[in-house]
């Protein structure tokens, strides 16, 4: 586990260094945010109103969080360096290493959102708090509760993106799988939350990666209730454990197939 | 004059045709590719459904005409992306020096270095520009119009960053600046007009000229306009125009950064 923190460490570390970098999601951040403000202050008649249980207020608090846990996760680029490691056969170099290729793939890739997660935290907040005017009714207790089902969501994120990029073993190019994966999260759990969908697709959308990546903190931090703060957590933890064994699968019959040149 | 617009035009067009071909040597990757942008695209169709359930009209958009927004938003970006892919890392290729191997041909620099990459995921955005104008109507006139907006659009799309980027020959980390801008383009152009008010509804039809590139013709298709066609067809040329000269402005103060790489 040690090493695994180092790594992570290490991560942060560089990140650090090129905060600058952070800009052009900051910029991509407020213009998503402002687009659904303007989306949703159209779609509701009056402030007051309420469409599938969520005020307008509710609903923009819901993009803003979902957006934060997607922003911060950027999986386009580890699905990319997976990809690449694949491809490139960089990947030999981590097969002879003390450590697991996706252990190291999810340590680094969680330092690398540490201080994403930190910046688009406080302006997502900032952001929601002047367009809105209003903070939803949280105690502290259930604020801890909502960022500990952010980070378990972030993880289980990684690992979902991870299990993306090992296709690459067995089709080169997992990229489009990977564009699927994102707009399947994107429509059905960022943009709006299961309620908004038929009732027959309800109860599919709540066993989907969907609940415990996006719908579970966001739901959480505009109507939180300690009865679904259990469920959501309880369904993070058996996501996580099925993830990584999912991933550790895919990795062991994917390396068997590798077939490096050197040079 | 004509011979060599003639020639240039056949040159860049073999260079697209040499770069599709590196990319299709696999072929498994290239379909995927093309595919699951197409399918990519299509998702998005259920954010609308969900909020056309709640209104019958969003942003003085009817549901058709949101799909022919989504074509024309997928169009102009293939366009750009598949023919001029490289005009959306000028930023980087400044900055490298690596504009070296271009400027010893003996032709359009700007065009050689636009037209050598090709991203294919792009040729997928343009299949379902042409999917959504069959659902939304076809005829013979809309679908030349059509054509028009997302080679005009496309050109536009890409006459934008190269001015961007070309903000790289005078002041360091300006990639920042180009993909900010090419961001706001591709942000804006699948939400209906109808919902932004005030001040970011003048910048979206001026500096952030998504107004022309995407609302104008889906206007113009809608209801057929020859003052809004000039008007597109006035800012497709003078954005092409800006771009060239702020271009070779920019490359008269190119350093090279002796960087051997080979061209293949």
């Amino acid at each position: 586990m040690k090493k695994y923190w180092f790594i992570y460490k290490s991560e942060v570390m560089s990140d650090l260094q090129y905060i600058f970098n952070l800009l052009v999601g900051f910029i991509s951040y407020l213009i998503l945010i402002y687009i659904f403000l303007n989306l949703w202050n159209y779609m509701y008649d009056d402030p007051t109103q309420v469409i599938n249980g969520y005020t307008k207020n509710q609903m923009i608090w819901y993009v803003i969080i979902t957006e934060i846990l997607w922003m911060t996760v950027g999986g386009r680029k580890l699905c990319r360096k997976i990809c690449d490691d694949v491809k490139g056969g960089n990947i030999a170099y981590n097969i002879n290493k003390p450590y697991s290729y996706i252990g190291y793939a999810l340590s680094s890739h969680l330092g690398g959102c540490t201080v994403k997660a930190i910046m688009f935290t406080i302006l997502g907040m900032i952001t929601g708090i002047i367009f809105i005017g209003e903070f939803p009714k949280l105690t502290i207790l259930s604020c801890i509760m909502v960022l500990i089902t952010a980070l378990l969501a972030t993880i289980i994120n990684t690992l979902l993106i991870i299990f993306v990029g090992l296709i690459s073993f067995f089709i080169e190019d997992a990229n489009p799988f990977y564009w699927l994966y994102s707009k399947f999260i994107l429509v059905l759990g960022t943009i709006f939350p299961i309620e908004y969908f038929p009732s027959i697709m309800q109860p599919i959308l709540i066993y989907s990666p969907i609940y415990v990546v996006s719908y579970g903190p966001a739901k959480l931090f505009v109507d939180f209730s300690w009865e679904k703060c259990l469920f959501i957590i309880i369904a993070q933890i058996a996501y996580i454990i099925i993830a990584y064994l999912l991933c550790r699968l895919l990795y062991k019959k994917g390396v068997k197939r590798l077939n490096v040149n050197g040079g | 004059m004509l011979t060599e617009v003639k020639n240039q035009i056949k040159v860049s067009f073999l260079s697209i045709k040499y770069a599709l071909l590196r990319e299709m040597l696999n072929k498994t990757t290239f379909i995927t590719n093309v595919i699951f942008m197409i399918l990519n695209n299509a998702s998005m169709i259920v954010q609308w459904i969900i909020l056309y359930s709640l209104k019958e009209n969003v942003g003085g958009y009817t549901f058709k005409q949101i799909l022919l927004l989504w074509g024309i938003a997928a169009g102009t970006f293939g366009v750009s992306r598949f023919f001029f892919s490289k005009a959306f890392s000028l930023a980087d290729t400044i900055n490298s020096g690596k504009l070296d191997a271009y400027l010893v041909q003996p032709k359009n620099v700007l065009l050689s270095v636009i037209t050598s990459e090709v991203e294919v995921s792009a040729l997928g955005d343009i299949l379902y520009a042409y999917i959504m104008l069959f659902i939304y109507g076809f005829t013979l006139p809309t679908f030349l119009l059509f054509t028009m907006f997302c080679i005009g659009g496309g050109i536009i799309l890409t006459a934008i960053s190269i001015i961007l980027s070309s903000l790289s020959f005078w002041f360091q980390k300006t990639d920042v600046i180009a993909d900010t801008g090419n961001r706001l383009l591709t942000s804006f152009a699948t939400y209906p007009d109808g919902i932004f008010k005030g001040l970011a509804k003048i910048l979206l039809f001026t500096l952030i000229p998504v107004g022309i590139v995407n609302y104008i013709p889906v206007d113009i298709l809608s209801n057929f306009n020859l003052g809004l066609t000039g008007i597109f067809l006035f800012a497709t040329f003078l954005l092409i125009t800006l771009a060239a000269f702020i271009f070779y402005k920019g490359l008269k103060r190119y350093s090279s950064s002796n960087l051997m790489n080979a061209r293949i």
